[in-house]
């Protein structure tokens, strides 16, 4: 493997590190790149005790951007599990209540930690996430361990340290509920997927989380908190996963509403009622639903943007006295 | 700290706006669960713009160039920048990506020690112990051991007396600046987490140091604010200079220096959103 890539680069030369740092199963997870492709990965790992996972052990891959570690790996199960959807990607939320961003300095190895972590929570209806009943996860937590992959040709009986009285789950277990906190898991829903397939292989990228590396996400997230202390809990509730995308577009609107401290508040009560419905409207996921708000959002803005200006032309009024 | 914040917002805005605009026509005939892959999608180009009309860091222009940025008419940057020429002549800009502070610190302060080679080797040392610090605190040392390499290869380029433009094409190769701005951003984590009793009655939101750390100071294009540099500046003991020059009433710019009451090396432009390099 080694001829094959540029040792200078920089995402190698972390991948080969850990790899080496990987090569030996833990009780808990085990990850190891394929031999044809340092930037793919098959990763085990054991469902965490005391949950419907127990006893089963889950399979699965991760794709590496070539920018790793400045861009998150995207993590797809192979194992039917009851709680996230096989075959599709799992992302760092871009719609999460803590917009989190991935880290440069995490690794392959916090992103299974993470994973374990994140099994026992709520899929709640995000898209990709299921939320199988308990009995139905234990049944394929038992059958996982007779999951067989070919590409790595490993089996899941044998693919992780077998525990042993002396092992300590709970220290593993509790450093993976710390991450899954932290970190905001999101599936890629699979409308975006297909396009993303039909598109070709060069948009994959693409599928990463937005905060990456663009400036305007980045001030969106730190502008975030403030923006939702401003609005009423439900909405912002209602607005998860399906609703990302009104996020962007409602963004405007956020900073107005944080910036009425500053300036006299006299937007019109009306012009903000407007925007819960057309949110509202755009959970249904229709098409009409989505022109309304495109349609919506442009009169709003072309309201703010007069009344910018009109503040803008009155304020210079008041200095000129 | 507040306060600081909002005035950012007159440039995020006017961004989002843009954004806006230009997002209609595209995203009218994409499916609504493909949402996600078009913003990303033109957070990219957005991205792109910016990057490919400014370099990670500019070359040394004269502080004329300000004039030129905002309106004649517009009185209040105008007597701001002509108080900014009392004291400064030059400017050097760096790309408006988020990392800004790092990147314009960064090479500020390795420009400096191009010929203080005394502060070059304290510097160098502190440099070199800081990893180790890191590792104490939890860091993994084989994720983080890449990014402090980059940093001391910089220094050590510095002791070899290189030419300027050679230390200005290291900070325009994406992959070395950028890893230096994790690794900064890695300090900063870790002095504010270091000293967490103190930092933890500046942080708004009900976060704690650890949380605030993994939100907005080691994900990469999180934006500084006083809390960064003052961590900063202390983590390496290198005093910094902030000028503020926003709308605010006054005629003047108001400076800050990091840590209060140091022998400022480094003097920084702050406009909301942004930092510049400044040189007298």
């Amino acid at each position: 493997m080694e001829n094959k890539y540029n040792l200078k680069s920089p995402a190698v030369k972390r991948l080969m590190k850990e790899a080496a740092e990987l090569r030996e199963p833990t009780e808990h997870y085990h990850a190891q790149p394929l031999e044809e492709n340092l930037f793919e990965w098959h990763f085990s790992v054991r469902g965490p005790p005391d949950s419907d996972f127990d006893g089963g052990v889950y399979h699965g891959r991760i794709v590496l951007p070539p920018e790793y570690p400045m861009k998150p790996p995207s993590i797809i199960l192979l194992t039917p599990n009851g709680r996230f959807e096989v075959g599709k990607k799992i992302c760092l939320s871009i719609s999460g209540h803590h917009p989190e961003t991935w880290q440069p300095s995490w690794s392959i190895r916090t992103a299974l930690i993470a994973i374990i972590g994140f099994m026992p929570t709520k899929g709640e209806g995000a898209i990709g996430s299921l939320d199988y009943t308990p009995e139905e996860r234990k049944a394929l937590a038992k059958k996982s361990q007779d999951f067989f992959c070919e590409s790595c040709s490993c089996c899941m009986r044998s693919a992780l340290l077998a525990l042993t009285p002396n092992s300590n789950p709970s220290a593993e277990d509790h450093k993976a509920k710390e991450l899954a906190q932290q970190i905001n898991f999101k599936a890629e829903s699979s409308l975006s997927r297909q396009s993303s397939e039909s598109s070709g292989a060069a948009s994959e990228p693409s599928t990463h989380t937005l905060g990456d590396s663009s400036t305007a996400s980045g001030q969106e997230d730190a502008d975030r908190p403030q923006a939702e202390q401003a609005e009423p809990p439900s909405v912002s509730r209602a607005e998860q996963p399906p609703a990302a995308p009104t996020e962007r577009p409602l963004s405007p609107r956020q900073r107005r509403a944080q910036r009425r401290g500053e300036q006299p508040p006299r937007e019109p009560a009306a012009n903000r009622a407007a925007f819960v419905p057309a949110n509202r409207q755009h959970q249904d996921e229709s098409h009409a639903g989505s022109a309304a708000l495109i349609l919506v959002l442009t009169l709003a803005l072309a309201v703010l943007i007069f009344r910018r200006i009109y503040l803008a032309q009155e304020y210079k009024f008041d200095y000129d006295f | 700290m507040r306060s600081h914040r909002r005035r950012k917002q007159t440039w995020t805005a006017k961004m989002a706006e843009e954004q806006q605009e230009s997002s209609q026509g595209e995203v009218e005939g994409v499916n609504c669960l493909a949402y996600d892959e078009a913003i990303i999608a033109q957070q990219d180009r957005i991205q792109q713009e910016i990057a490919n009309s400014n370099p990670l860091v500019s070359d040394r222009q004269e502080l004329t160039v300000l004039q030129r940025e905002y309106a004649e008419e517009d009185s209040v940057y105008q007597l701001k920048i002509k108080d900014l020429h009392k004291k400064y002549s030059y400017i050097r800009k760096t790309r408006p990506d988020g990392n800004c502070f790092y990147r314009a610190f960064g090479f500020a302060h390795l420009e400096s020690l191009l010929d203080d080679s005394k502060e070059l080797q304290r510097f160098k040392a502190v440099a070199a112990k800081s990893k180790l610090d890191l590792v104490n605190e939890g860091f993994t040392e084989f994720t983080i051991e890449d990014f402090h390499n980059t940093f001391m290869d910089l220094i050590e380029l510095c002791e070899k007396q290189p030419s300027l433009q050679e230390l200005l094409n290291s900070f325009n190769d994406q992959n070395v600046s950028d890893y230096v701005v994790v690794y900064l951003r890695l300090l900063t984590s870790g002095y504010l987490q270091r000293e967490h009793v103190f930092f933890q009655h500046f942080i708004e939101g009900g976060r704690s140091v650890k949380e605030f750390c993994q939100q907005e100071v080691e994900p990469m294009s999180k934006e500084s604010d006083h809390i960064h540099i003052i961590a900063l500046a202390q983590a390496l003991n290198v005093s910094i200079l902030v000028e503020y020059m926003d709308r605010g009433e006054g005629g003047t710019v108001n400076h800050h220096v990091f840590p209060e009451g140091g022998d400022p090396r480094i003097f920084l432009l702050y406009r909301p959103g942004h930092y510049d390099i400044l040189y007298k």
